[in-house]
């Protein structure tokens, strides 16, 4: 542990100043995959956690450009934000479960979508809104700090994540979180010995979409800008792939699925040049994952020790018989 | 008044194709229980077989638009086999696979085709007067191959062997299997007509429309609105889902404008989903 | 020696002028000083940050390709000569995939590892992510969206394609030579394109005279059957029937249901690429008489002296060649025709450095234009002068081919009818003042 986040601390000071804004984007991705899985604990998979991002990320702006609200605040209000509309949404999409869920909330979170569409006052129309305010700069004389750059807004989001991580992670040990995977593999039981599933699955939608809507913030802070382009179906997609392809049976799953596949699209692909063909490739390789990795990349290592332990223990066994 | 009718003649039009779109897209997802994401692109290759065969080859229309039946049919045969065979206990592992697939099908055809619209000269300029209201040739085509082929699958699915074995494994998959019934058959004949649908649709609107390599991704929004509103396994859901969407859009564009008719369209999805989370005709219970 | 007393050096030298006499005699001296900051090669790079693959690229991958055209003829002359110095030009692309958040890195990259002197833009969504590093950096962009201007973004051009301003032309020309055409009507997609094309339009059609039979259509950038569309538009019986700024795949649709639905009058748009396929999908004479802005660059009349654009005729034979005729657009010839400007005011700067390049770019407050020498202009509508606005082609199809008929001054325009364009856009809320 001690060991990652010094990797982690280091990290920024070997990547290149674009490799660094890159690494931003990242650990915020990995705050909305990670609380994506929290909801896929209780078995639901939805398609609107970008548009909840975004409800985060329209509220913070909007709160911080409108009202004058200080910007680490609105983050926190705009996470707020997304877990009261997902409160609100969990009464029509809750009567849903399993693929009527998954669909039920595509159009839950296109409806959200075309509000911030059609009334430009306050949301901006097609184009959103630009001219968000940053991230204050800190300055205390001996130190000033400048979020602008960003290594220092690395450590702010890696620090804001680290933390959401901790409490998400501390949430699926607790006695709640044991409650979701009951509901996830025996929801009939669970009902039965009393626990009310309906309560249980919107508690998971409220928490996953409070650090989705964090991550919004953290977002819309960081770049400047947000449209509702930025929280299409497109983008949901994306979220989906890092899960799937990561696995969710842990928690460092869905991370490990959106690092390798963003260090895969934005620096590998990149670098070789590829240019319009790394869409192809890309595809090609969320193809082969499923297909060859079904339980995502998080089954990899159990796999290679089981396989090194196999390799070892053959030799080892065949020694002892001769012996 | 003939503002009215021609306005229900342009419905019918977008009824046929929308309907042959999302009965292959349920059909997919009935026996395979995958939603297809790539059922855009498949359209799209539809409609660039006619680029390809008709437009720059010159092959008779009806002849391109047969090729690309069989053609997209074919690419379904191909996904089934690699992808959603092996991912068959796998939902999501197919949903993501039909993901890869759908990037790798955009710049496939941003290879073969550029990446600006493909032309298709009309095959005729030919049109009917009903009543005052203009159909085109190239339009009724389109009506009358949906209507032709949508009842010829009806017939498939009620009078063959094939057909009940498919509504057998739509309706339990472990039954069927236990009755003798080959899912892999099965799940074979599903994609290659679920594909076949797509691909003539976009094969037969190819005149009508600008094919672009990204237009599937206009194509697959409206579908998921349709099959949600008929109720996800249901074929015959889906074709009336169809006409209802197609009349309420193509009307409400007329007489308001295409941005509301969009906005209509998705509180209809949305009272639906409150009222009856199945949709319209979809099974009471399939989580 | 420091970069920045070279830069000083620079600003003097401009300060003595641009006289070739002057300029000889300072290539003399130019040539003894330490190049400490193009020490290594005499290659000058510029940014290309515009979306290369994904539904936009059409709007970005053309205008690379267009440049690398470009890039070559000029390298094969011997490249630009700046400061007595031939300069090579290379391209560096990034593909911003139209998201803000991939242009701001694309931006860094271009900027901090690349050593870019200049980074072309497509804008719209991207803009944004990248305002606060141009404003940091100083670094000197070009849009083709000029409603990314604002006073903040002091180095940020809309050098070529002001649009959709230079639609009022086409209007003029139509209200001059057919005055019998009194009535209209119009449909746009609603995106942000979409919206100012349609406040221009109506400012254009007030100016002229010209009625709306109806409100203007608004559609969904998904659509695809087109049919209703047309039926309502043609419901009120208009004389004039204009596409507005629609993209090429809803103006083919548009007019193949104008033609089916026995539309027989006056069409106006902003585009119409691949008109051709266009007469095959109605008739020769259904199309004649079309009025659209953007002329096949064959054409004759582009070799106008006026014309600041390098031998277009043989930029767009040497284009369809590389890349195929269907590959053309507008795009195409945008971005090289920026660098034409580009490359003209670094010469007279005698500098890349992007501060200098913008000083002498808009020195005397006009500028190159590739359809003749224009205006810095724009603070009434964008808040500041940095849109390069001068004459503007109207072209007509006649006998099925496209013709320049002529060109007319916007700022002529303007100066004349600007409260009904302030109004109109004011309107649909696309003023400076009023966005994000």
């Amino acid at each position: 542990m001690v060991f990652l986040f010094a990797a982690l601390a280091v990290l920024p000071y070997l990547l290149s100043y674009s490799q660094q804004e890159i690494a931003v984007l990242l650990v915020i991705n990995v705050l909305l995959v990670s609380s994506y899985r929290l909801l896929t604990l209780t078995g639901e998979w939805s398609l609107g956690h970008v548009v909840i991002m975004g409800v985060g990320a329209y509220a913070s702006a909007l709160l911080a450009k409108r009202l004058g609200v200080p910007v680490p605040l609105s983050m926190l209000l705009g996470a707020s934000m997304a877990a009261a509309t997902a409160a609100l949404l969990s009464f029509p999409l809750f009567r849903m479960k399993g693929f009527y869920f998954l669909i039920g909330s595509f159009a839950a979170g296109e409806i959200i979508r075309l509000i911030w569409k059609r009334f430009t006052d306050p949301f901006g129309g097609p184009k959103g809104l630009k001219r968000i305010d940053p991230f204050p700069d800190i300055d205390a004389g001996f130190l000033s700090i400048d979020f602008y750059e960003p290594v220092n807004y690395y450590f702010l989001a890696l620090i804001i994540v680290s933390a959401s991580l901790f409490v998400l992670h501390r949430i699926e040990r607790s006695r709640i979180g044991l409650t979701f995977h009951a509901i996830h593999w025996q929801d009939r039981l669970a009902e039965s010995v009393g626990v009310d599933t309906f309560r249980y699955r919107t508690l998971a939608f409220v928490i996953a979409s409070f650090f989705a809507g964090l991550a919004g913030g953290l977002y819309a802070h960081y770049v400047g800008a947000v449209n509702p382009t930025r929280f299409s179906v497109d983008q949901m997609v994306y979220v989906l792939v890092w899960a799937v392809v990561g696995g969710t049976a842990t928690f460092y799953g869905p991370i490990l699925g959106v690092v390798v596949l963003t260090v895969i699209n934005e620096i590998v692909l990149r670098a070789l040049g590829l240019d319009t063909a790394r869409p192809l490739i890309y595809g090609a390789i969320l193809i082969l994952s499923v297909l060859y990795l079904p339980d995502g990349l998080e089954s990899l290592g159990p796999r290679l020790r089981a396989r090194w332990q196999r390799w070892r223990g053959g030799p080892a066994a065949a020694r002892g018989e001769a012996a | 008044m003939d503002l009215l009718w021609q306005t229900a003649v342009n419905a019918t039009y977008a009824a046929s194709y929308m309907a042959l779109i999302a009965v292959g897209l349920v059909m997919i997802f009935g026996v395979m229980g995958v939603i297809n994401f790539a059922h855009g692109e498949l359209y799209m290759v539809g409609a660039y077989c006619v680029v390809f065969l008709y437009a720059q080859e010159n092959f008779p229309f009806l002849l391109a638009v047969a090729a690309g039946l069989v053609f997209v049919g074919m690419v379904g045969l191909v996904m089934e086999r690699t992808m959603f065979r092996p991912l068959r206990n796998n939902p999501l592992g197919g949903l993501i696979a039909s993901i890869g697939f759908l990037l790798i099908l955009q710049t496939l055809a941003v290879f073969g085709f550029g990446r600006r619209m493909g032309h298709v000269p009309p095959s005729t300029q030919g049109k009917l007067e009903i009543f005052g209201a203009i159909l085109t040739y190239q339009r009724l085509f389109v009506i009358v191959a949906a209507v032709l082929l949508l009842a010829a699958l009806w017939t498939f699915l009620r009078r063959s062997k094939f057909g009940r074995a498919l509504r057998a494994c739509a309706q339990d998959a472990e039954a069927a299997s236990l009755q003798g019934i080959s899912m892999n058959q099965t799940a074979r004949i599903a994609m290659f007509i679920g594909a076949a649908l797509a691909g003539v649709a976009g094969a037969l609107t190819a005149p009508l429309v600008s094919p672009t390599p990204y237009i599937g991704h206009s194509i697959i929004v409206t579908a998921f609105i349709i099959i949600i509103v008929g109720g996800v396994g249901s074929l015959e859901g889906a074709v009336i889902a169809a006409v209802l969407y197609a009349f309420v859009h193509t009307f409400v564009t007329t007489f308001f404008d295409g941005v509301i008719a969009n906005i209509v369209g998705l509180a209809l999805m949305l009272a639906v989903l409150v009222v009856r989370p199945t949709g319209l005709f979809g099974a009471k219970e399939r989580a | 020696m420091s970069r920045k007393s070279l830069h000083r050096k620079i600003s003097r030298r401009k300060f003595l002028g641009t006289s070739a006499a002057a300029g000889a005699a300072l290539a003399a001296t130019g040539t003894g000083l330490p190049r400490v900051s193009f020490a290594d090669s005499h290659t000058i790079k510029i940014g290309f940050l515009a979306p290369l693959t994904g539904p936009v690229a059409a709007w970005g991958k053309p205008g690379l390709d267009g440049c690398l055209i470009w890039a070559d003829w000029v390298n094969a002359k011997g490249g630009v000569s700046i400061g007595g110095q031939s300069y090579n030009i290379e391209f560096v692309g990034y593909d911003n995939e139209y998201d803000a958040a991939k242009a701001r890195t694309g931006a860094t990259k271009l900027i901090k590892e690349d050593g870019v002197k200049f980074i072309m833009m497509l804008g719209g969504d991207t803009w944004p992510g990248v305002q606060t590093i141009a404003e940091r950096e100083g670094m000197l962009f070009s849009t083709l969206l000029p409603s990314d201007l604002s006073p903040d973004s002091t180095t940020l051009l809309a050098p070529c394609e002001v649009h959709p301003i230079y639609n009022v032309t086409g209007v003029e020309w139509l209200a001059e030579n057919k005055p019998e055409l009194k009535t209209a009507a119009m449909c746009a997609q609603d995106d942000s394109l979409g919206k100012p094309s349609v406040a221009t339009y109506l400012a254009a059609f007030e100016a002229a005279g010209i009625e709306m039979v109806d409100a203007p259509l608004f559609f969904d950038p998904a659509t695809t059957d087109f049919a209703p569309v047309m039926t309502k538009l043609m419901a009120g019986n208009p004389d004039i029937l204009c596409l507005d700024t629609c993209y090429a795949d809803y103006v083919h649709p548009l007019c193949e249901q104008a033609f089916q639905q026995g539309y027989q009058g006056q069409i106006i748009s902003c585009t119409a690429d691949f008109y051709q396929k266009i007469i095959e999908k109605t008739s020769e004479e259904f199309m004649e008489g079309f009025i659209f802005q953007f002329p096949d660059f064959d054409d004759p009349a582009l070799n106008s002296e006026d014309v600041n654009f390098v031998n277009p005729n043989e930029f767009y034979v040497e284009y369809a060649n590389r890349y195929g005729a269907s590959e053309w657009s507008a795009v195409s010839w945008e971005y090289a025709s920026i660098m034409d400007l580009w490359a003209d005011a670094a010469a007279n700067a005698g500098s890349a450095e992007p501060a200098a390049v913008l000083e002498a770019m808009k020195a005397d407050g006009t500028g190159k234009h590739a359809f003749g020498t224009a205006d810095w202009w724009g603070t009434e509508l964008f808040g500041i002068d940095n849109a390069l606005v001068g004459n503007w082609p109207v072209v007509v199809i006649e006998g099925g081919k496209a013709r320049i008929k002529g060109f007319k001054s916007i700022p002529a325009w303007w100066n004349q009818h600007k409260d009904l364009m302030i109004k109109h856009m004011t309107d649909l809320g696309q003023m400076w003042n009023q966005r994000g």
